[in-house]
């Protein structure tokens, strides 16, 4: 439990601290792509990274799409304003999948690679985040998870990913993929770390409707369930390591259940129904003239003007604006979008039930980190499979952080605790205590004093 | 016949919708803009509460029922004046339903009322589209009425009481409104979208009224589709035919909490329609006329109900019908003056009107009719043989007329009825 925030705070900076900081950072970003752009005139301040998707005033924003090339919002997201006004610097934007859609960091122009190993993904859609806090040694990261855009790629690279409560974390700023499921949170390189980040960005925001002003608890559980459902499906390598995992907890006196949660398997067409659907409205507003991306040639009629706009897009995101159009379509409505809603209400109740008496623990991903090129072999599908673990926290607005537990093959791995609704920081509780049980390695200590 | 409504009205709100950008006219383009109402990527809408709460008290004074709690969706479509490609408005929980129109002799159902937000403006210049977002987020209500109008005389009975009844709550009826109508003559409905301001409204029905009567003079029936008015023309065209239905793939706004109306205070309400009805049964005169006089005009009803118990009904709604005839604003210091003067039956012309105005009323208020028939009486008698004379020639009384007609500043014709009038009373 170190929190390198107080430790930044109380030593001496050499004189030129951040261009070199800058300089060494750029020089590993060369192999990595973690970050889309720096902030060359930063001088001052605890480093924090924003991911693409996160408006900076004047900085170009892109959700590392082409459609918003050259896109520099008027205005800062709240999350950034409260950041800078606790003395944090900005430090640059970073990588991710295309406007979240992704769960490895592959779906963009420049894929992220794992900073423990370059031909291994890095995790996503949350990319750069977790690169750059796996790298630089004093550094948050301020990231968005719609489905688990925080918890992958945190667990891949060995580092803490916290996302909270649904409307906890003002989304003014946030360039949209499904404003229902969309979430700002943060990485560190400790939960102490991210404690602090919660406690400075947290409260209500006029301008994002559905902030929330409540007061966040941190009630601790000693119970923590295993949804036997999600076990089913882990490689063998991750059901052996987690298994020791919690004999490691039983051993710091926690207690582990198992429960049934049948309805789980639902989650995965729930989630990509509503966030497709959502996400095929959001991206609508793409049409080429006003921001980003331009089309210059006006004697086009305004169909074949978007249209041409919208050659932009990637893969991915073309086909969740086909997949989300379709399921809001007025003839199926009812059988995707609408049903797709019902899903998430109940299994939002019955998660509730669960969470009243325990944590829930699972490994963050089913999978010990993949190759780059073997993700990129996968089906639509078959990677939508891979979101299991961190889709029903998601869906259901609940707190949860990821943290490495273990190594396999050098390669870190992590665990996910969910908690209850506004209990974010028992969450955070449970990982600090957790850390020290078990020390992190990080590879790299860029900027290190 | 069936026509339907769908009614576009901004409301009188100084700020937009979702942000808080003027509503105020403007003439520099693109002036009253932000992110939220141009829709840039990482802004959302914040609820106008004040749009909410004039929308609650027009879908009360329309006799809708009002929903406690509202929400929004997504209309999507692809349209150069749209910022986001969708439109923010409601559906299924939308401020007002299931409310009328009371016209005269019958009611013309509501179906809905909902709040939207307005798009950008399209300005075509020298062969560019060119957009003005200054007018993207003006809240708007779109009233959504039942196809129960059935001719062209209710068709304008239902926009005047619709008028009337949103100018008494506050709302700019002199705007220009856009209306979409269907119109069925047969079985299927004919939609005429878009059609700005109230005369193309009814140029579009009577247009379409005679062009589906012929086709079915001619023993075809009106086909189902879309149509636009043509203004210059004053006729309607076929739209581009679709393919398929619209599809507008509604979802719910996930930007906007669901938001509760219910400690919203809505406007007084005064609903003219009402308070003519009201009036008319009161005093036994009639609702048209009554209606006609305040529709427009809040001060007219303010000067009925502040000489209601002093002056007959009769004799203030005569003066207001005077003050209507010669353009004089409502709120007038000079009404008493002229209940006065209609009361004693006098008859007030333009040089009368001038010189109450002038302040020059006492003279005036002296001498009502019975008085100036005093003085001609008065006149007379001082000549014995004089009405002897005059039933031979008319023109020995000149002198009387004369003098009637300068001393209490009536026309000469007038104060020669007023003679004539005496002297066969004599
Ligand atoms: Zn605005």
């Amino acid at each position: 439990m170190k929190s390198y925030i107080a430790e930044f705070d109380t030593k001496e900076k050499p004189k030129d601290y951040y261009n070199k900081l800058l300089e060494n950072l750029k020089e590993k970003n060369r192999e990595l792509n973690a970050f889309n752009n720096f902030n060359d005139s930063l001088h001052g301040g605890f480093p924090f990274s924003v991911k693409d998707n996160i408006c900076v005033k004047g900085v170009e924003s892109t959700a590392s799409s082409k459609i918003l090339k050259t896109y520099k919002p008027p205005f800062n997201a709240t999350v950034v304003e409260r950041l800078q006004k606790n003395n944090f610097g900005f430090l640059g934007k970073t990588n991710m999948d295309e406007f979240g859609f992704g769960s490895f960091g592959i779906n963009c122009e420049a894929p992220a690679h794992n900073p423990f190993n370059s031909d291994y993904v890095a995790g996503g859609s949350s990319s750069g985040a977790a690169i750059a806090t796996a790298i630089l040694k004093y550094h948050v990261a301020v990231a968005e998870s719609t489905g688990g855009s925080i918890s992958s790629p945190a667990a891949f690279c060995g580092v803490v990913g916290f996302t909270p409560t649904y409307g906890v974390v003002s989304r003014n700023g946030l360039i949209d993929y499904a404003n229902s499921l969309d979430k700002i949170g943060f990485m560190a390189r400790s939960a102490i770390d991210v404690r602090k980040v919660l406690n400075m960005s947290t409260g209500r925001d006029t301008k994002d409707t559905t902030s929330l002003d409540v007061r966040l608890t941190d009630e601790p559980k000693i119970q923590f369930s295993v949804i036997n459902q999600l076990m089913n499906g882990l490689d063998g390598k991750i059901r052996s390591a987690f298994d020791k995992f919690l004999e490691k907890l039983k051993g710091m006196d926690y207690k582990v259940n198992y429960v049934d949660l049948k309805e789980i398997e639902a989650a995965i067409p729930a989630y990509y129904v509503i966030s497709a659907a959502e996400a095929s409205t959001n991206l609508a507003r793409y049409t080429g003239f006003k921001y980003g991306f331009k089309v210059n040639d006006f004697s086009k009629k305004y169909n074949d003007f978007f249209t041409e706009a919208r050659k932009q897009f990637g893969a991915e995101a073309k086909r969740r604006i086909i997949l989300g159009t379709f399921v809001r379509s007025a003839s199926v409505k009812n059988r995707y979008y609408i049903r797709a809603l019902k899903v998430r209400a109940m299994l939002n109740e019955k998660m509730r039930r669960i969470l009243r008496e325990s944590f829930i623990v699972s490994p963050t991903m089913p999978i010990t980190t993949p190759k780059i090129a073997d993700i990129e072999k996968l089906s639509p599908v078959q990677n939508y499979a891979l979101d299991i673990l961190t889709i029903p926290p998601n869906l259901c607005g609940l707190p949860h952080i990821s943290f490495p537990y273990d190594y396999i093959g050098g390669m870190p791995i992590g665990a996910q605790v969910i908690g209850e609704h506004f209990n974010d920081y028992a969450v955070i509780s449970f990982v600090e205590n957790w850390e020290r049980k078990f020390k992190y390695k990080f590879r790299y200590n860029i900027g290190a004093l | 016949m069936k026509i339907g409504l769908e009614v576009h009205v901004a409301l009188p709100t100084k700020t937009k919708l979702f942000c808080s950008d003027s509503t105020a006219e403007t003439k520099e383009p693109n002036s009253q803009i932000c992110p939220i109402c141009v829709g840039f990527p990482g802004s959302r809408p914040v609820l106008n509460k004040e749009a909410v709460r004039v929308a609650k008290s027009i879908a009360i004074a329309l006799n809708c029922s009002v929903k406690d709690k509202i929400s929004f969706i997504r209309k999507v479509y692809f349209y150069p004046d749209l910022p986001k490609s969708f439109q923010i408005t409601q559906l299924s929980e939308s401020i007002g339903s299931e409310g009328s129109i009371e016209l005269e002799k019958k009611k013309i159902r509501i179906r809905r009322i909902q709040i939207e937000e307005d798009p950008a403006q399209i300005i075509r210049e020298g062969g560019y589209t060119l957009l003005d977002f200054n007018r993207s987020g003006t809240p708007l209500v779109e009233i959504v009425t039942e196809p129960d109008i059935t001719t062209e005389e209710e068709l304008r009975e239902t926009v005047f009481t619709l008028r009337t009844i949103l100018h008494y709550q506050g709302v700019d009826v002199n705007q220009e409104i856009k209306t979409d109508l269907n119109i069925s003559l047969a079985e299927d409905r004919v939609e005429i979208k878009n059609v700005t301001g109230i005369k193309n409204l009814i140029a579009a029905a009577q247009y379409e009224i005679a062009r589906q009567g012929a086709i079915i003079e001619k023993g075809g029936v009106p086909e189902k589709e879309t149509r636009s008015f043509d203004a210059a023309s004053g006729t309607t065209k076929a739209s581009r035919k679709k393919e398929s239905e619209e599809e507008y793939g509604f979802i719910y706004e996930p930007d906007l909490t669901v938001y509760d109306t219910k400690n919203l205070a809505e406007n007084a309400m005064r609903i003219p329609t009402k308070i003519a009805r009201d009036l008319a049964v009161k005093h036994n005169a009639n609702y048209k006329t009554i209606l006609e006089l305040i529709a427009f005009d809040t001060g007219a009803l303010n000067l009925i109900s502040t000489f209601e118990d002093e002056f007959s009904f009769n004799t203030i709604i005569a003066s207001l019908e005077i003050m209507k005839r010669f353009g004089e604003p409502s709120n007038s210091n000079v009404f008493k003056e002229i209940l006065n003067l209609t009361d004693q039956k006098i008859d007030i012309t333009r040089e009368v009107l001038k010189k109450i105005k002038s302040g020059d009323k006492v003279e005036i208020k002296k001498f009502s009719e019975s008085q100036i028939d005093e003085t001609i009486r008065k006149m007379l008698n001082s000549d014995a043989t004089i009405v002897e004379k005059y039933k031979k020639n008319k023109n020995v009384v000149n002198f009387i007329i004369g003098t009637i007609s300068k001393k209490y500043g009536i026309q000469p014709r007038e104060a020669a009825v007023r003679v004539e009038s005496v002297i066969n009373k004599l």
